[in-house]
């Protein structure tokens, strides 16, 4: 079910062969998955609920282990026969559907909770670097609850990229906020993902978004997991 | 980064397997002493005591079930539904008889209405009687500690019900009466079927506590399992035979607890309807608000008002005639010992907690599930378990330092004889109620942040520290607070346990109590109830909050 990609400029960074997930005793729930996500790339996973889209994206962080088949990251195995690099050693960014900043850090803390083995200045200066380009700087001395939507979102954007993941995973993280808002900030995810040069894998369940955002579609439901399509054949379905 | 083969928070798993030991180490050598010989004690036991103390321990545990039942609920009931001049300090006041540990109780009881107490003789001197001439209920009875443990143990039902009742839908209870039902039909048939898997789970502690109860039984000249194994533990010398014994009372035990969590799993009700829209309940009239009064003030009087205030009018009258430098000492070396032990209880159960949430599956739901037996056995079994395996050690580790270093010093008995025993002895009892806590702390933080820890760079070890740590610390507080409490108040297993020369609070009082000097009990006695009083206030503030929270979605 592989669409065989060119393996030239931009490279991949994420390599997903033959991948296989299931719950102790419970059927497949990924099964024989095929991806592959350049640099600068956005991709968008799309699917039912309860296909697998979100299990895929676990795996691909570590969050979850698979039964089998491998995944590399910036050619690094992190998955496979014997192999399971946890979350913390995977150079894989997520931005989760609540945003899950933490509720007892102020917006400046959250972003450093991310950045170690730097010394305290550079530490700051690093994460209000991030905060002036989602252009959240002014808030950081606040706290995740006195914000709105769309500034928890760019403070979990900013949390994120200031790590420098070579993957980003978006988990259905613009359906939380309004129409007028959830354009806006997803035009400007997309633009700092690609200026970052980061592989985006984005799962949403709105074709819509997908097309709007997408270099590349990927329908994965009960029916059929994994495999690669382009935008247009994806939205026609 | 090299790729690194292994599974995931394995140390953790481990860690958590190690700290359930304390609760699977005494229960092992208990239930393996059914194996051994005890020399004829056992056949001699089973001819002469036993069945009194099955007759009486049974006989205890349902007529302490019923009655606080009975008295749990019902207060529960008009304190959640009705209106009346008085009832939101009754409803806190309820859970001030948790305060004062039913060995006070009986102690306080039995002064006033023995024979030789205030109550009778006023009796006497009164209508000119003499012994004889009339009859009056016997305190050091069966029935006498049925009375005490009751009404020191209801609020425990009257917590489990309330909550459960406060969370019914008004809805509910009014379709009931819309389809014909009066109020009491009501209650029966909608409310109380409702709040069951709550009020049994409330009539379980009460059973528990009252099979471990040992003070107030011991006081009461009532035979129970719990003074059984003391006595023929420490008076008949045989240690085998209590071991036995113990097995016995704990095989029971684990099969009510195994009964009660099948039922439970069985009846799981879903809540329909909205949250939370409960009424403020209905305006009493005169009447109504005086019977309601007193049948919600008379079990506060009863377990907290008369033990408390003889207590206190003891100490004011006379008092521990050597107070000061020694019960200050004592009270010292009592806070001391339950600060240690509430804050490794809290330190464990945080590992066995954070083990269950970062892996799940048998290997880390089986710790958490052997520590939250621990609060089903009682304190001499306990103690039981732990003194042979301790010994061995001890014995072991002087064996061993003679053959190295010759037998001019010994390390001499370095568990046994300190309060090393004490302490694991209170985490065997005690895990289960800081685990409680910290595990309720545990699942209102989100799982999305354990997942943002991780994908930003944190490790298990640092996640915990760095995020979960800050958001359980209110948890973590009130579980330590919690066990502290529990193990200041402690009785039969610190009795047992402790080493020469160590006196807590409880044992200074049960030490006097034992020689009818209760008058010089009472000074440390009501020091016990001042600080029992902080797990009474902390479930005020539980109910509080959720009656707010109630209100404020209704308004």
């Amino acid at each position: 079910m592989t669409t065989s990609l060119p393996q030239y400029d931009p490279p991949s960074v994420l390599e997903i062969t033959d991948l296989e997930f299931r719950y102790a005793g419970g059927p497949p729930v990924i099964e024989g998955c095929h991806l592959t996500v350049r640099s600068g790339e956005v991709h968008c996973l799309l699917g039912c609920s309860g296909g697998g889209k979100t299990t895929l994206l676990r795996l691909i962080a570590g969050l979850e282990q698979a039964k089998s088949g491998t995944i590399h990251v910036a050619d690094f195995l992190v998955e496979g026969p014997g192999v399971h690099q946890p979350p913390e050693r995977r150079s894989v960014g997520m931005v989760f559907q609540d945003f899950a900043l933490f509720p007892n850090r102020s917006v400046r803390e959250n972003v450093l909770f991310g950045i170690r083995g730097v010394a305290r200045k550079d530490r700051v200066t690093r994460a209000e670097e991030h905060l002036d380009r989602v252009g959240m700087l002014e808030y950081a001395s606040r706290m995740p609850h006195t914000l709105s939507g769309g500034q928890q979102q760019r403070v979990a954007i900013a949390r994120a990229l200031v790590r420098r993941p070579r993957v980003m995973l978006l988990d259905e993280s613009f359906s939380s906020l309004d129409t007028a808002t959830r354009i806006e900030v997803r035009a400007e995810t997309v633009r700092l993902l690609r200026e970052a040069e980061v592989a985006t894998v984005m799962v949403t369940h709105d074709p819509v978004e997908a097309d709007a955002v997408g270099d590349r579609v990927s329908w994965l439901d009960a029916c059929c997991r994994g495999g690669d399509a382009d935008p247009e054949a994806c939205v026609r379905r | 980064m090299t790729p690194r083969v292994g599974v995931p928070g394995r140390s953790w798993v481990i860690a958590a397997g190690l700290a359930c030991l304390v609760v699977a180490v005494p229960v092992a050598v208990i239930f393996s002493s059914v194996f051994r010989s005890s020399g004829g004690e056992w056949q001699h036991l089973s001819e002469t005591l036993l069945p009194t103390y099955v007759f009486n321990t049974a006989v205890l545990a349902a007529g302490v079930s019923f009655l606080a039942g009975v008295v749990g609920v019902s207060t529960a009931w008009i304190l959640t539904n009705y209106r009346f001049p008085g009832a939101r300090i009754l409803g806190w006041a309820q859970l001030l008889p948790l305060s004062v540990p039913a060995y006070l109780s009986a102690y306080a009881m039995s002064d006033l209405l023995q024979f030789s107490g205030p109550v009778q003789g006023w009796l006497r001197s009164s209508f000119d009687l003499t012994a004889g001439d009339y009859w009056f209920p016997e305190i050091r009875s069966l029935g006498g500690a049925i009375y005490v443990l009751s009404f020191a143990l209801y609020p425990y039902v009257y917590f489990a019900a309330r909550m459960a009742f406060q969370e019914q839908s008004r809805a509910l209870l009014e379709a009931g009466r819309m389809l014909g039902r009066g109020p009491f039909a009501t209650f029966w048939s909608v409310a109380l079927p409702l709040a069951r898997p709550a009020i049994v789970g409330g009539l379980m502690l009460v059973m528990m506590e009252t099979v471990a109860d040992f003070g107030a039984v011991d006081h009461l000249a009532v035979d129970t399992f719990a003074t059984g194994i003391y006595r023929t533990r420490f008076a008949l010398e045989s240690p085998i035979a209590a071991s036995q014994l113990s097995a016995m009372l704990l095989s029971s035990l684990f099969l009510l607890v195994g009964l009660e969590w099948c039922l439970r799993r069985r009846r799981r009700y879903h809540r329909t309807g909205n949250r939370g829209n409960r009424s403020e309940g209905g305006i009493l009239g005169p009447v109504g608000s005086v019977m309601a009064f007193i049948a919600c003030a008379v079990p506060v009087i009863f377990g907290f008002a008369v033990p408390s205030g003889r207590l206190l009018q003891l100490a004011i009258g006379r008092g521990d005639t050597r107070s000061g430098e020694m019960l200050a000492g004592i009270a010292f070396d009592t806070i001391w010992l339950a600060l240690s032990a509430s804050v490794i209880a809290v330190f464990l159960a945080v590992i066995i907690g954070y083990a269950a949430r970062i892996r799940r599956g048998l290997r880390t739901s089986a710790p958490a599930a052997i520590a939250r037996a621990g609060y089903a056995i009682p304190g001499p079994v306990i103690a039981l378990g732990l003194l042979i395996p301790l010994g061995w050690i001890d014995h072991r580790i002087n064996d061993g330092w003679t053959m190295a270093f010759g037998d001019e010093w010994r390390p001499g008995l370095i568990l046994t004889g300190s309060v090393a025993a004490m302490l694991i002895g209170y985490q065997t009892r005690f895990l289960a109620v800081s685990l409680s806590f910290v595990q309720s702390g545990f699942q209102r933080i989100h799982r999305n942040l354990d997942d943002a820890a991780r994908t930003l760079g944190s490790g298990p070890g640092r996640s915990l520290l760095a995020v979960h740590i800050p958001l359980l610390r209110r948890s973590m507080l009130i579980a330590g607070l919690v066990v502290f409490v529990d193990v200041a108040k402690e009785l039969p297993m610190t009795l047992m346990l402790r080493p020469f020369n160590f006196d807590t609070l409880a044992i200074r009082v049960y030490e006097l109590a034992s020689d009818e000097r209760l008058e010089e009990a009472s000074t440390a006695a009501i020091m016990i109830v001042v600080i029992g009083m902080i797990p009474a206030w902390i479930l005020v503030g539980q109910l509080e909050s959720s009656t707010s929270s109630h209100r404020e979605i209704e308004s």
